[in-house]
């Protein structure tokens, strides 16, 4: 474990008659001896070991105390008394700083507590906050101040200090939708032909009333930041079309970006399984599974977005039913036509269906025995890998069992839109296929 | 039904009936399917599904109904490649895109959504703290089209607290008219401000650039921005894996109903990735998709190696923050479905339907992305957007290492993107990096980067 050119570190330095003299940080004794010690040395806490117990010490003495106790013969070096070369030591890391002799630390405790912070693993970890460290005294110290002194931002941020503090409330989120709610809402934007430079007071404005409290904003950033156009924020940020800066100019063509989008679009959930009721349909399960499906998703979506569905929404529904299939006889009929070119070829290719499907399910089988079927796979939308497998299971449990003789029946449109499964494209190609 | 696309006699009426959530739904299954028989080579069933997509779809209606369409005209684009003759034959009145039109759609997508403007701060702020003590500052612009930027950064620049370094922008683009354009916008601006300044324009496509013609001198702090533009030096790299296909494979393009046949007996897993539209089978040496396998990619690197001899103070990069550059068709569909929804929907939330302006950009502009992305392969495919990790790998081979984004710049972004007044905006930071996202979904990646064991 020990290095060769390592030498045991020097006992207590009370033992010396004199102090030691210590040189200016930065700047190493030139005629010290500069020692290179390994990783391992570095890391290794206790290289001392008793033959006996196997109880590891950090240093020579203590295990020599220790072996007192063992009636094992002991012996404590003493202080020699000539002079001492003194030692310094460099980073075994190459790309670091501390690896050339001339920025050696003149420490091994030092050196070592170097080595474990920079090139190290943080393997202490503070209990009241995330922070991690990689040397227990650090560690130590840390958990003695964690949480005394403490600033707390409205959003639950907290900070130990105070100018950390305060910048982030000028930046924080709950901060700004608090004065959001309280101005009154007007989005515009700013005609940017007008190329004179806008400077509002509305903005300075801002700096005192919305960002509550903090009078810093205006006046301390341009000292604590170098290099900061001097009366605020730069022009750009006031060109948002933003309520705060009071400006109202209209961008032609664009309608106020808050009104649009409620009143727009007139689709909510809550009419869908009505319409589906009003249909006449009198399949028991097709509609329950079908209600279930849509009081499911309207839960489930209570974060996404109001009532009209984004397409991302969208998506996510797709995604969401392809890997929760639960009732297979949606799939079995939608398919017949999916594939027929036009209504008027329907009833030919339902004929020739019938008749393909008994060699359909044969290679359908094969199928599911090679990819052996996993019901809960997730769609394609989900993990963007090959399909599900739960439409093709379904599909052959339809052509083999017919399980609800739906086929003679005329195809409903709203079947169709229950399913957007890559599962279901899977096998339509099969189907398709061996029909030419 | 808002469906407003004209229709020789709808063969599928009860496709009509379908209310807005239900359309959308099958929408969503009917590209993929449709995408899938593109991919698989089945020719006729995609015929069938686009028939019906073409129904229900429409750039006038909802959300879904207006991705849908130009999902579907790609495709529709890439089987019509399958016959180059028709393909061109098709497209041979076609006018391009005149340069007043790219201007504008360049300034409504700058205008109408807050990404460019918040990449905008987010860079400056970072050239500005970079540029600290400089007297000579040097800004390379590897896309410049939209003025805006070193407007700020000028006006930025001019208010330092020991007065104005001597600027230099250089700014290269494919187009003259559109360089002039700015060199004269910031030369005006400059000169208001008093600030010494000088525009070189270079002309010419960055994937022939010779940093030679940057003329970058000794004693100058150079700051180099990419804006949205990094990604189309990695379409060059398909060529070598062209050449490799067997010359057979190449027309086909599905007509080869053996084969379609041939292929239902294999497992789902190979369908899906099968690509045969263009003969392109991903074989294991293309760039792969999984996120952090070490991408293969000659041109970019030897272009940020290039980049790197400059020996530049800064360089700025923002990026579409999404994987559209997998190797198959299902996977590039399946992503760019779910990162234009957010684009989509975020104007759906912003902008009214009847807005022209809207039109344009998700014609023009979105359209046009979708086109490149799902149409296209090789050297013609410039739209190869990817993750910001990506990056990150590429930029740290090249010997840069990451420059935290400054706290005071996300504020400025912060404060815009509050500025909008719509709950979807969001940014986040990563590693010093910044996503800016419409809701969940982070949309564009800004990161600042040095050159690595210079000090």
């Amino acid at each position: 474990i020990q290095d060769p050119s390592n030498a045991n570190p020097n006992p207590k330095p009370n033992a010396n008659p004199a102090k030691k003299k210590r040189n200016l940080p930065g700047t190493p004794d030139p005629d010290a001896e500069v020692i290179a010690l390994s990783p391992k040395t570095l890391m290794a806490t206790n290289r001392f070991i008793c033959e006996i117990c196997k109880k590891g010490f950090q240093r020579d003495q203590n295990l020599q105390l220790h072996r007192r106790g063992h009636n094992l013969p002991w012996k404590l070096r003493q202080r020699t008394n000539k002079e001492v070369r003194k030692k310094v030591y460099i980073c075994p890391e190459k790309t670091c700083v501390h690896h050339d002799p001339s920025r050696a630390l003149g420490d091994l405790t030092g050196i070592k507590k170097h080595f474990s912070r920079k090139h190290g693993e943080k393997k202490w970890k503070c209990e009241k906050c995330s922070k991690k460290y990689a040397v227990q005294s650090d560690w130590k110290a840390h958990s003695k101040t964690c949480g005394t002194r403490e600033y707390k931002c409205d959003c639950g941020t907290l900070f130990s200090r105070k100018d950390s503090f305060i910048t982030h409330r000028a930046f924080c989120d709950a901060l700004a939708e608090e004065s959001a709610r309280l101005t009154s809402v007007a989005a515009t934007s700013l005609n940017f032909r007008n190329d004179t430079v806008n400077l509002p007071h509305g903005f300075a404005g801002r700096g005192v009333q919305d960002v509550a409290g903090i009078p810093q904003f205006g006046s301390g950033f341009p000292q604590d930041f170098s290099g900061m156009p001097a009366p605020g924020l730069p022009e750009m940020v006031q060109m948002a079309p933003a309520n705060l800066f009071g400006s109202s100019s209209h961008f032609p063509g664009f309608e106020n970006g808050g009104a649009t989008s409620s009143n727009s679009n007139n689709l909510s959930l809550s009419q869908l399984p009505q319409g589906l009721k009003e249909e006449g349909r009198n399949e028991g399960n097709l509609m329950e599974s079908l209600s279930s499906l849509y009081s499911d998703n309207q839960n489930k979506q209570s974060k996404a977005n109001a009532s009209p569905m984004s397409a991302t929404a969208l998506l996510q529904k797709a995604a969401q039913m392809g890997s929760t299939r639960s009732n297979p006889s949606f799939f079995g009929n939608s398919f017949g036509v999916m594939s027929s070119s036009s209504s008027h070829t329907a009833p030919t290719f339902m004929a020739s269906s019938s008749a393909s499907m008994s060699a359909t399910s044969n290679k359908l089988d094969k199928l599911m025995l090679q990819t052996g079927g996993k019901p809960s796979e997730p769609s394609l939308l989900n993990m963007h890998h090959p399909g599900s497998n739960s439409f093709a299971q379904s599909l052959t449990r339809d052509f083999l069992g017919m399980s609800n003789d739906q086929s003679p029946r005329p195809f409903l449109p709203q079947e169709l839109a229950k399913y957007a499964a890559i599962g279901s494209t899977m096998g339509l190609s099969q189907f398709t296929s061996s029909n030419h | 039904m808002m469906s407003l696309s004209p229709s020789l006699g709808s063969s599928y009426p009860w496709l009509k009936e379908l209310k807005s959530e239900e359309r959308g739904l099958y929408l969503i299954h009917l590209l993929l399917t449709c995408a899938n028989h593109v991919a698989t080579g089945s020719l006729e069933n995609a015929n069938i599904a686009l028939e019906q997509i073409s129904e229900l779809a429409s750039p006038d209606g909802d959300t879904m109904q207006r991705i849908a369409a130009y999902f579907t005209e790609a495709l529709a684009d890439r089987i019509l490649k399958t016959w180059p003759g028709l393909h061109k034959a098709i497209n041979s009145t076609r006018v391009v895109d005149l340069v007043s039109e790219q201007a504008l759609v360049r300034r409504l997508f700058f205008e109408v959504f807050p990404f460019l403007k918040a990449a905008f701060l987010l860079g400056n702020q970072a050239i500005i703290e970079a540029m600290e003590g400089e007297k000579v500052v040097h800004v390379i612009d590897l896309d410049a089209a939209e003025p805006m930027q070193w407007i700020a950064l000028i006006r930025g620049l001019s208010a330092r607290p020991e007065g104005p370094p001597h600027l230099r922008i250089t700014g290269i683009h494919v187009r003259k008219e559109v360089l002039d354009q700015m060199g004269h916008r910031l030369s005006e601006e400059a000169e208001k401000l008093d600030i010494p300044f000088q525009f070189n324009p270079v002309v010419g496509e960055l994937e022939d650039l010779d940093v030679e013609r940057l003329h970058v001198k000794t004693g100058e702090a150079v700051a180099i921005s990419s804006v949205l533009r990094l990604h189309s030096l990695l379409a060059s790299d398909d060529e070598p894996l062209r050449k490799k296909l067997p010359l057979a494979l190449k027309n086909s393009n599905g007509i080869h109903l053996q084969r379609a046949l041939q292929m239902s007996q294999n497992t789902l897993g190979e369908l899906l990735e099968k690509d045969t539209v263009n003969g392109y089978s991903p074989s294991p040496d293309s760039a792969s998709s999984s996120p952090l396998s070490s991408p293969v990619s000659p041109k970019v690197d030897t272009f940020l190696t290039a980049l790197r001899g400059l020996l530049p103070k800064l360089v700025v990069i923002t990026e579409q923050d999404s994987n559209h550059n997998g190797s198959t068709l299902m996977e590039r569909l399946l992503e760019s479905l779910h990162s234009y929804a957010a684009l989509f929907d975020c104007l759906e939330s912003t902008v009214s339907r009847a807005s022209s302006e809207r039109l344009k950009l998700e014609k023009m502009l979105f359209g046009n992305e979708i086109k490149n992305i799902i149409s296209c392969e090789g050297a013609e495919r410039k739209e190869r957007h990817e993750k910001l990790e990506k990056w990150i790998q590429r930029l740290d081979s090249a010997g840069f290492c990451n420059v935290p984004l400054s706290y005071y710049g996300m504020l400025q972004a912060k404060t815009l993107l509050q500025g909008y007044n719509c709950n979807g905006y969001k940014m986040k930071g990563e590693n010093g990096c910044v996503m800016i996202c419409w809701q969940d979904r982070p949309m564009f990646s800004v990161s600042a980067w040095r050159c690595r064991n210079s000090l």
